[in-house]
């Protein structure tokens, strides 16, 4: 098992230094800080342009190879990830965001797959029973509403809330607001914060893994082997959940372990709606503000998380197929 | 003595879309303690939903009425937690396919144990140990380690025996066995059977036998029910049936099934037509369409199963049973058996006929590599390694041999019509390893291929029209001719010209192998190969496709190489015969000689394992049963592949055995008949038929 981990270890990280490394060069090719200057009016002169491109190490009158290598020494010997062109250092911008995002993210993560999967599971097991169509239809429901229109009926709902009891229960804004030293205070003022987005990204998660859960299901509680199981006597609940559930489990899990990196920037929208400072968020803004170093840095950060979430994904399945474990 | 199963007048239905599928209708029977009750019939005759719905496994859009009680209880009504306490404790079962049976997540101990802990209350060193002595039953080697091992370790046969050990665990008194061994090879299936007769004796239990080889009904049956159409049309004591059939269902079955031990060259009666559909049954019988002895009463009303006259044993569901049994009608006069075909090429001795397919020691190995990113060769996979064989004008050739063995490889390296790995093979005297492009593409017209399953090799989207013409037009055939051929292709195959705008779905399976066939006759080739052309078939719709490729083969003189795992139909159609063993030819030569005077003691074994149709027979037979299972291909085995299960080995002196272990035998013998082995059997020593005991040459 160590060998094993060390050699996907290994791989990894050649994987992640290629995939990092097409990113910056990609990145250079295509993004144009110089004209985020240029559009400044008044303009500043030529001469401090340059100045400032060439301390972020993002001047396109260096060749790219050099600006490649400076950036990698700098990663390599000093952890520094370079500055935005505004001259900010981009790695602890990322850093706090990674924070937020994961506050944001980690509850709803949790919660989208435990209910996801449990109501996946109870309605495959009633299929075409009221229950499997009640919960279906809102499935649907859920899947083609927009996320930012379900986001905004939720915040609708919060303010109607707080109206009529009178005080704020919900926020419908940022992450904290409390500033005093209290940690049970300030647990239950990000609990106010979070509480909306975490529905919002619940819903949305679980209900995904509720529709593919019930097809997973669907599949192997047909199987012969569950047939087998009731001929030895267990009652047909019983033998799903003992014998069809498991095996029904291994492609959830998997989906599971690779949706690690979409979580922490797929959260744009939600980001967006309830104002708060993520990951998903200063990814755009990377973009549109041609910030070479830090869209790469992030791009970084999406490769660890997919490669972490594959190597989750080989043990999770590993752990409940033998059949891998053996061979 | 009571019976401990006893169904009355059940009835089995299904919603569908297209309506009610009256899947069983009215089905009765008694099982006595410790006797075997035989149910047969071909596929959707509801066998199968009938041992389901004793068992309580039906779907929830079942119907079930009517009465099931098992030792004096009833079980129809019961809930599913009630039923759950019958299953596996007093009745069990047996499924088909070994493979998917077993739950691949949990180890052979767990499910073991699982089944134990449902019914009984043993601590875990009592569980353990009831599970080592079941394994150790049902024939399993190291018991105690194997508890451990997963499934997918597992053959089919080793999964069948897990099986039957889960079925006996807490000592029923029914065992329901679904065809438990239609997808194993023969001589697995003779050891399974071995096992599930070992595990009836020891338990005592009564025994359900679904199967629709009349050939393992007559090794293991005491009783038969013969099912058609949802209903029991006959049932009677095993040997009664066999050899007095009373109604004509029952007797064209066993006249459309060829005999693996008879060398006798008789047509097959082929029932005609197809089997009723169950969601709009006919009026009256439901055989009537196809029965050759029909009257117009039997198109009033459906008979009732009712005793035969002077047999008092025997029921039959029949209005002229009485009649006949009187009679004493046999399938030979009920049923209207056409004359062959004249051969147009019988009159040419073998030796001057051309050659058309000349394999010689054709290799074909397959790398077996490890790692994802550097792949790395870790062995080499001989699927097939030094086949030989020739197939001349006008002839049918057949390549036997269990899964496994390379028959399917062997016809694709043939059909690739590229050189070979190792080897040479020659299409019509040319050796493919100097074939320019252009004779390659003459060359496929005069080598066409037949498949399996003739549901999936018919593009279900095209109409018969096209799937005809398909090959014509790529052949460059104009439209006028390509009309006319089509034409002549329906009729040759036995179809209704008028039909070629019809989809493929419109036929049943019998008429849509036909279709496959006219496809590869299409372009009039030389050579046509058939990949188990008959397998996926039922029993009286594979003798007329069998008598359909005979006719052919006469009137066109076109040769056959012919791929089939159940040596009846190769003992029937193919007047020589390759016999392959773990990617190898073992034996070979002329069809008769190989069946009755074997001389690889694999081909013994092979061919002591095929049941036959004969009650009689089966009991007063010895068999070989060969132990363990086929080799991995993988294995480097620098002897005869076949050392290891051999039993002929086994009595040599050390000497000897070193021989067999170290030196590859070739083929060596007459023209007749070649088998690789040092030390051959001896014409006398043993044939099919002959139950004497092996003696060495």
């Amino acid at each position: 098992m160590g060998r094993f981990l060390l050699r996907r270890g290994a791989n990894y990280v050649a994987m992640l230094f290629v995939a990092v490394s097409a990113t910056y060069l990609l990145a250079s090719v295509f993004m144009d800080p110089r004209s985020n200057y240029l559009s400044r009016n008044p303009r500043p002169p030529m001469d401090s342009i340059n100045a400032s491109l060439t301390a972020a190490n993002i001047n396109d009158e260096d060749p790219l190879l050099l600006r490649y290598w400076r950036w990698l020494t700098d990663i390599v010997l000093h952890w520094n990830w370079g500055l935005s062109p505004d001259q900010e250092p981009v790695a602890s911008a990322v850093a706090t965001r990674i924070g937020a995002s994961t506050q944001l993210v980690t509850l709803a993560t949790v919660l989208a797959i435990v209910i996801g999967v449990a109501i996946g599971v109870y309605t495959a097991i009633r299929q075409y029973k009221w229950q499997d169509r009640v919960l279906g239809g809102f499935a649907t429901f859920f899947l083609v509403i927009p996320t930012a229109v379900l986001a905004l009926f939720v915040v609708i709902a919060a303010i109607y809330i707080n109206e009529a009891l009178g005080f704020r229960l919900f926020y419908v804004t940022g992450l904290h607001s409390y500033e005093g030293d209290n940690p049970w205070l300030w647990l239950l003022d990000l609990a106010q914060h979070l509480i909306l987005p975490t529905i919002v990204l619940t819903i949305i998660g679980a209900v995904s893994y509720h529709l593919t859960q019930r097809t997973y299901l669907l599949d192997t509680m047909k199987a012969d082997y569950v047939r087998t199981a009731r001929a030895k006597g267990l009652p047909l609940h019983l033998a799903i959940r003992k014998h069809a559930l498991r095996t029904s489990l291994i492609p959830t899990a998997v989906n599971v372990a690779f949706s690690i990196a979409t979580v922490f920037t797929g959260a744009v929208i939600t980001e967006t709606i309830f104002a708060i400072n993520g990951l998903g968020r200063y990814f755009v803004t990377t973009i549109v503000n041609n910030d070479i170093n830090g869209a790469t840095c992030i791009a970084a950060f999406a490769g660890v998380c997919t490669l972490v979430g594959a190597l989750l994904a080989d043990l999770v399945v590993a752990w409940l197929d033998p059949r891998i474990r053996i061979s | 003595m009571n019976p401990v199963l006893s169904v009355r007048d059940l009835h089995v239905s299904f919603a569908s879309e297209a309506g009610t599928v009256r899947a069983v209708r009215g089905v009765n029977f008694d099982l006595m303690p410790g006797r075997t009750l035989g149910i047969v019939g071909e596929s959707g005759s509801g066998k199968s939903v009938t041992s389901l719905s004793v068992m309580g496994l039906l779907d929830e859009n079942a119907r079930v009425e009517g009465s099931i009680r098992l030792k004096g209880t009833e079980l129809l009504g019961l809930s599913e937690l009630e039923l759950s306490k019958y299953r596996g404790n007093e009745m069990a079962m047996v499924f088909q396919d070994p493979l998917s049976a077993l739950t691949p997540v949990f180890s052979i101990g767990d499910q073991l144990a699982e089944a134990l802990d449902l019914h009984q209350d043993l601590n875990r060193k009592q569980v353990k140990e009831r599970s080592i002595e079941l394994l150790d039953l049902v024939g399993i080697p190291n018991p105690a380690e194997r508890l451990r091992a997963y499934p997918h370790q597992f053959s089919g046969g080793m999964r069948q025996r897990v099986m039957i050990a889960i079925a006996i665990a807490n000592d029923p008194d029914v065992i329901i066995a679904d065809e438990p061994t239609t997808a194993l090879d023969v001589t697995i299936q003779a050891q399974v059977l071995d096992v599930l007769k070992k595990a009836q004796r020891e338990t005592g239990a009564a025994v359900v036998m679904i199967t629709h080889d009349l050939g393992v009904v007559a090794g293991v049956a005491d009783d038969v029910l013969v099912m058609y159409a949802g209903r029991p049309v006959e049932q009677a004591p095993v040997d009664e049936l066999f050899a007095r059939p009373a109604m004509p269902y029952t007797m064209g079955l066993l006249g459309a099934v060829p005999r693996p031990d008879r060398g006798e060259n008789r047509r097959l009666v082929p029932i005609q037509g197809n089997p009723p559909s169950l969601v709009d049954l006919p009026v009256g019988c439901p055989f009537a369409d196809r029965c050759p002895l029909v009257e117009d009463r039997c198109r009033t009303a459906e008979p009732d199963l009712l005793p035969v006259a002077g047999r008092p044993e025997t029921l039959a569901a029949c209005v002229r049973a009485d009649e006949l049994a009187e009679q004493g009608v046999t399938f030979e006069d009920a049923y209207e058996v056409a004359e062959a075909a004249e051969s147009t090429l019988e009159s040419v001795p073998r030796s001057e006929r051309e050659v058309v397919l000349e394999v010689e020691g054709l290799k074909r190995h397959f790398p077996l590599t490890k790692g994802g990113f550097l792949r790395r060769r870790v062995g080499t996979v001989k699927a097939v390694d030094g086949v030989t064989f020739d197939v001349r004008a006008g002839e049918t050739v057949a390549l036997v041999g269990e899964s496994g063995s390379g028959k399917t490889t062997t016809l694709l390296e043939i059909m690739k019509l590229e050189a070979p790995q190792g080897g040479r093979v020659a299409v019509l005297g040319k050796n493919l390893e100097e074939l320019s492009t252009r004779e390659r593409a003459g060359l496929r017209r005069d080598l066409q291929i037949v498949f399996q399953d003739p549901m999936s090799s018919l593009d279900p989207r095209m109409p018969v029209y096209d799937v005809l013409a398909e090959p014509l037009k790529v052949h460059g055939w104009s439209r006028p001719k390509v009309n006319a051929r089509i034409d002549e292709l329906m009729k040759l195959v036995g179809l209704n010209p008028d039909h070629v705008d019809r989809f493929p779905s419109q036929f049943s399976g019998g008429q849509r192998q036909r279709i496959a066939i006219a496809r590869a006759l299409a372009v009039n080739p030389r050579l046509i190969v058939l990949d188990e052309p008959v397998s996926a078939l039922d029993v009286s719709i594979q003798a007329g496709v069998i008598n359909l490729l005979e006719d052919l083969q006469a009137q066109l003189g076109v040769a056959f190489l012919f791929v089939a795992h159940d040596l009846s139909v190769i003992r029937h159609i193919s007047s020589r015969v390759a016999v392959m063993y773990l990617g190898q030819v073992v034996e070979s030569g002329d069809t008769e000689a190989v069946f009755t005077a074997p001389r690889h003691p694999y081909t013994q074994a092979l061919l002591s394992a095929v049941p036959l149709p004969d009650p009689q027979l089966e009991r007063g037979r010895k068999r070989v049963v060969l132990e363990g299972d086929l080799p991995s291909p993988v294995e480097e085995i620098p002897g005869c592949r076949f050392a290891s299960r051999c039993p002929v080995r086994a009595t040599l002196p050390a000497d000897d055995q070193r021989r067999c272990d170290t030196v590859l035998p070739v083929l060596t013998g007459g023209d007749d008949q070649l088998a690789a082995c040092h030390f051959p059997l001896t014409r006398t020593s043993a044939g099919l038929t002959d139950v004497r005991e092996t003696t060495r040459a």
